[in-house]
């Protein structure tokens, strides 16, 4: 018996040892848990438990100079489908049913990126009430289809300032990786073009963010902690809204005329207007314009392609400051400035065309676009008359000085290079010359060699010249402004939340043209005289303010002639200066002409007339 | 004085009530966010109280008498572990019909009498060879008292419960007599059986998902191992001191499963954070001790036998339930003793509470 009690002795102690192992186990276990990987748990728990949603700051407004709202933002109902029904294919079918809305835009929009991973996406929005009231009633058999209030992009004038305002659209892959992007996230509404792309980092205001108590299932049971988001701020233009109403409307009759006159394929052009002393746009219009609303909630795919089919002139190009086109006569005003100033010519200065003009020898014959001649003519009368051989004879001049100096003129108004309007997508033209040429061509050597037709097809505005519109417009309001050329601009200034200036645009010099006040005078007579015995003429008959201004009908290979029409006003004190450009619209004095006599009539407070012009010089 | 000292081990009964008390408690915390919360806590205390009736008899009653019903508690074991099996009177939860059921009122899971009841009958098995289970004959006997109860539970079918029997029955082989040889020959025979259940296909897939979770939790962040991993998520977010009574993030907002019943632990380690653990695991180790100490002063080998059933019973539910929910077993549905919700659990611990008092009560040398 002893030894049955000695043996229990270390039996029990066995006993004894595995509880007190096991104890000791589960005792380290915890304390490794808790105490050493206790912060690490934590995290893990405040992870469960708390959600952070991102609340959208209101983007600011787009006003126009007076405060008029360009582009605001509403309330309206949205679908929205939870990303988790992405792969329901037949639900989707049968929404894409009821929305009336092609399967794959449904499905695009399922797919977007725009909301967090868990968040649902916007499908339609401005969903009319029959189709919120079936969904309602139809609940279970569209699971993860929810309506809600969406805020949007809202346009009160509808497609006006399409271009200069731009659309805005969800930021891109690449866009995320630009430095000044810092702080986006994928899916974020950002300006894509214009104004909302120039103002974004004052249009798109500070997220806010709610933190949540959810449940295991994610019911939220308490908010933790809440910021605001503050609104973008209000970005105010230096549009004015009926100045740009008439630049669009003139700029679409000018179409339809040019459409009656035998130039079938005018469909396209660009006005601008521009306040010579301070270089603030007044109105900025492009043809053929578009709709900003179709971008809301992102584009459908149809509606991209119809944007940017080959036939569709490209309506989302702003040609105002995006395209660049042959100046032709409009360049005039600055070859004939570089005359006078390097003695090339002088007002009284007489030439004689004939019509043809030959000075290049018979093969190298070239024309006056009157060509029964114009006979004696001075140099001033040259420029109201357009006449092509007093340039062709300045343009030669130049090439036999050898010195490029109409090139040199043509880059002290800025041209060639960009203006630095403070709107995204501006090209800078081109002003040709023997280097240009030479690297241009650099594989056909046989063209590589600046010729004397260079220079004399260039003094008339054409040749390899390309200006863009608002060049054109910048160059005349500085002869307009005693020489200086005022950076264009469309930023009056920027509100705070409450309505007060935050920031105001300073205007500024872009160009110093160091033009003698001798010269300007003698191109600003000249000019005035195209309105009133020359090219101009019937354009402006009775208009009640002198306007100094050029026509222009620019040759381009293969398509009808581009009419241009450029002019400041009022000539004895000048404020304004317009530039229409008809891409295919045939003469500048009977097409463009008309149209910029509307816009000047809308900015000087005089009525707004249609007049036919028959004009049909160059 | 003195007849208390005789009846009454005090540092038994203080350590048990100081559990209980510790149960209601984080039971209370544990079912606040619920509905019904205060009438399950009221139904706990009810429970406590029932269990004090079997623990009176139990204390009163020699124990010694049970040694002549051997035949009778074993039929009574059987009966009550496949009662719920028979048609009208069970009920099923979680994949296992282990509930007593009449009409639509649940009465109890028998498997929890019937751990007590097996610690019995094998305690009268070991006891009756002395100290010395030497042949194979006698070893087999006692794994065929052990076998019956063990192949029953599994048709309900209860793993869990069937490793309870099992634990408890290599605790009282140990210090029943068992030559060490047998431990390895068993140990063996256990893994092969092991295989073959699994082979087999014995378990039902719930039961072999947790067991395939446990070793690679990853398998199913949603399923299974969410559980286990919110279980982790709530122990360890505890830290030193805990977030609080009631304070627990884990627990209120419903991340952690059975967070009154099987995950109770997660609950005291995240509201009372490693102290609170401390505290629990240090009056566990004073209540196997003190049924330790109740063992060996027992004059006859069946009282000690009783003792140490249910000092392996409480190691083993110990360590399954805590151990779970800190990722060290895989997850069964094992409560902790005497903290747990639920009353079959509670009343079969203070049965067996009041068989060691009666150990205690009749020990030589008083």
């Amino acid at each position: 018996m002893a030894t049955f009690r000695e043996q229990l002795k270390s039996r029990y102690a066995a006993l004894g040892a595995v509880f007190i192992g096991v104890l000791t186990v589960l005792l380290i276990r915890a304390w490794s848990m808790q105490v050493l990987s206790g912060d690490e748990f934590a995290a893990a728990a405040e992870g469960n438990r708390i959600r952070q949603i991102a609340l959208d700051a209101p983007r600011g407004r787009i006003l126009d100079r007076n405060g008029q709202p360009l582009v605001s933002n509403r309330a309206t109902l949205g679908v929205m489908v939870a990303p988790a029904a992405k792969s329901d294919t037949d639900m989707l079918y049968r929404l894409s049913v009821v929305l009336d809305m092609p399967l794959e835009d449904v499905v695009k929009r399922v797919e977007s990126t725009r909301e967090a991973a868990l968040e649902p996406r916007l499908v339609a929005y401005d969903v009319p009430m029959s189709v919120v009231a079936f969904l309602a009633e139809h609940e279970s058999e569209f699971p993860g289809v929810e309506v809600s209030v969406v805020p949007v992009r809202e346009y009160p004038n509808g497609m006006l300032g399409a271009h200069v305002l731009g659309y805005t659209g969800e930021i891109s892959e690449e866009g995320l990786k630009s430095p000044d992007m810092e702080g986006y996230e994928l899916g974020d509404i950002v300006g894509k073009s214009g104004a909302e792309r120039q103002f974004e980092s004052v249009l798109q205001g500070e997220k806010g963010y709610r933190r949540i108590e959810v449940d295991a299932v994610g019911t939220p049971r308490a908010v933790i902690e809440e910021a605001e988001p503050l609104a973008g701020r209000d970005v105010v233009l230096t549009l004015d809204i009926e100045t740009q109403r008439v630049a669009e409307a003139a700029l679409e009759r000018a179409l339809a005329d040019a459409r009656a006159h035998d130039f079938k394929d005018a469909r396209a052009g660009a006005a601008v207007a521009l306040d010579v002393k301070t270089g603030e746009i007044l109105a900025m219009a492009s043809a053929p314009t578009f709709d900003p609303t179709l971008f809301i909630g992102g584009i459908s795919a149809k509606d991209w392609d119809v944007l940017n089919a080959k036939d569709s002139e490209y309506p989302l190009n702003n040609r105002a400051i995006q395209a660049s086109y042959p100046p032709a006569s409009t360049f005039k005003a600055v070859t004939g400035i570089a005359g006078l100033e390097t003695g090339v010519t002088s007002s009284a200065h007489s030439y004689y065309c004939a019509g043809r003009w030959t000075e290049m020898g018979d093969e190298w014959a070239k024309y006056c676009w009157s060509r029964r001649g114009h006979g004696n003519i001075t140099f001033s009368r040259g420029v109201a008359q357009s006449c092509d051989v007093v340039f062709y004879e300045i343009g030669y001049s130049f090439y036999k000085r050898g010195r490029e100096e109409l090139q040199e003129y043509s880059r002290r108004f800025g041209l060639g290079s960009k203006l630095g309007v403070d709107l995204p997508g501006e090209v800078s033209g081109r002003v040709p010359d023997a280097a240009w040429k030479a690297e241009f061509n650099a594989d056909y050597p046989e063209y590589r060699q600046w010729l004397p037709g260079d220079t004399v097809n260039m003094a008339i505005g054409q040749g390899d010249l390309l200006l863009t519109p608002l060049q054109v417009a910048a160059t005349y309001a500085g002869i307009a402004n005693d020489g200086e050329i005022m950076r264009p601009h469309v930023l009056r200034e920027v509100l705070d939340q409450k309505g007060e200036p935050v920031r105001e645009y300073e205007p500024e010099v872009a160009f110093s043209t160091d033009v003698s006040a001798s010269s300007l005078s003698t191109m600003h007579s000249a000019l005035l005289d195209v309105t009133k015995h020359g090219t101009g003429t019937s354009a402006f008959r009775g208009f009640g303010v002198d306007v100094a201004g050029k026509t222009g009908t620019a040759q381009v290979a293969g398509k009808d002639d581009y009419a241009w029409f450029v002019a400041y006003a009022p000539a004895d004190d000048p404020q304004y200066a317009v530039a229409v450009v008809l891409e295919q619209g045939g003469h500048g004095g009977a097409i463009a002409a008309p149209a910029a006599r509307e816009i000047l009539a809308q900015l000087l407070g005089l009525p707004v007339e249609h007049v036919q012009a028959t004009d049909d010089s160059r | 004085m003195a007849a208390v000292r005789r009846w009454v081990n005090l540092p038994l009964v203080l350590t048990v009530s100081l559990l209980l008390i510790y149960g209601i408690v984080i039971v209370h915390s544990a079912v606040s966010g619920f509905s019904s919360g205060d009438s399950m806590v009221r139904r706990q205390i009810i429970g406590i109280m029932l269990g004090l009736v079997p623990l009176a008899v139990l204390w009163v009653m020699d124990y010694k008498k049970l040694q002549d019903w051997l035949g009778p508690l074993v039929l009574l074991n059987a009966f009550l572990i496949i009662s719920p099996l028979i048609p009208g009177l069970g009920a099923t939860s979680k994949g296992a019909t282990a509930w007593l059921q009449i009409g639509s009122v649940r009465l109890f899971q028998p498997s929890e009498p019937a751990k007590i009841l097996t610690i019995v009958v094998l305690a009268i098995v070991i006891s009756q060879y002395k100290g010395v289970i030497e042949r194979p004959r006698d070893v087999l006997r006692v794994l065929a008292f052990l076998g019956l109860p063990f192949g029953l539970i599994l048709l309900q079918p209860d793993l869990g419960t069937g490793l309870v029997f099992i634990f408890i029955a290599m605790g009282m082989l140990l210090v029943g007599g068992l030559k060490p040889r047998y431990f390895l020959v068993l140990a063996i025979v256990g893994v092969i059986a092991v295989g073959v259940v699994f082979k087999a296909g014995v378990l039902a897939d719930y039961q072999e998902n947790r067991l395939l979770v446990f070793i690679q939790p990853e398998r199913d962040p949603k399923g299974a191992g969410y559980n286990l991993s919110q279980s982790k998520i709530a122990i360890g977010s505890g830290g030193l001191t805990g977030k609080g009574l009631g304070q627990g993030t884990q627990s209120n907002l419903n991340f952690l499963p059975e967070r009154h019943t099987d995950f109770i632990f997660s609950v005291l380690g995240e509201e009372l954070g490693f102290v609170g653990v401390v505290l629990l695991l240090g009056l566990y180790l004073a209540l196997l001790m003190t049924a330790l100490e109740i063992s060996t002063s027992s004059g006859d080998l069946f009282g000690s036998l009783i003792a140490v059933g249910m000092i392996s019973m409480w190691t083993f539910q110990i360590l399954q339930n805590v151990g779970m929910t800190m990722g060290l077993m895989p997850i069964t549905g094992i409560p902790l003793p005497f903290i747990s919700y639920g009353s079959s659990f509670m009343l079969a611990n203070l049965a067996g509470t009041g068989m060691l008092l009666s150990v205690w009560a009749r020990r030589t040398g008083v």
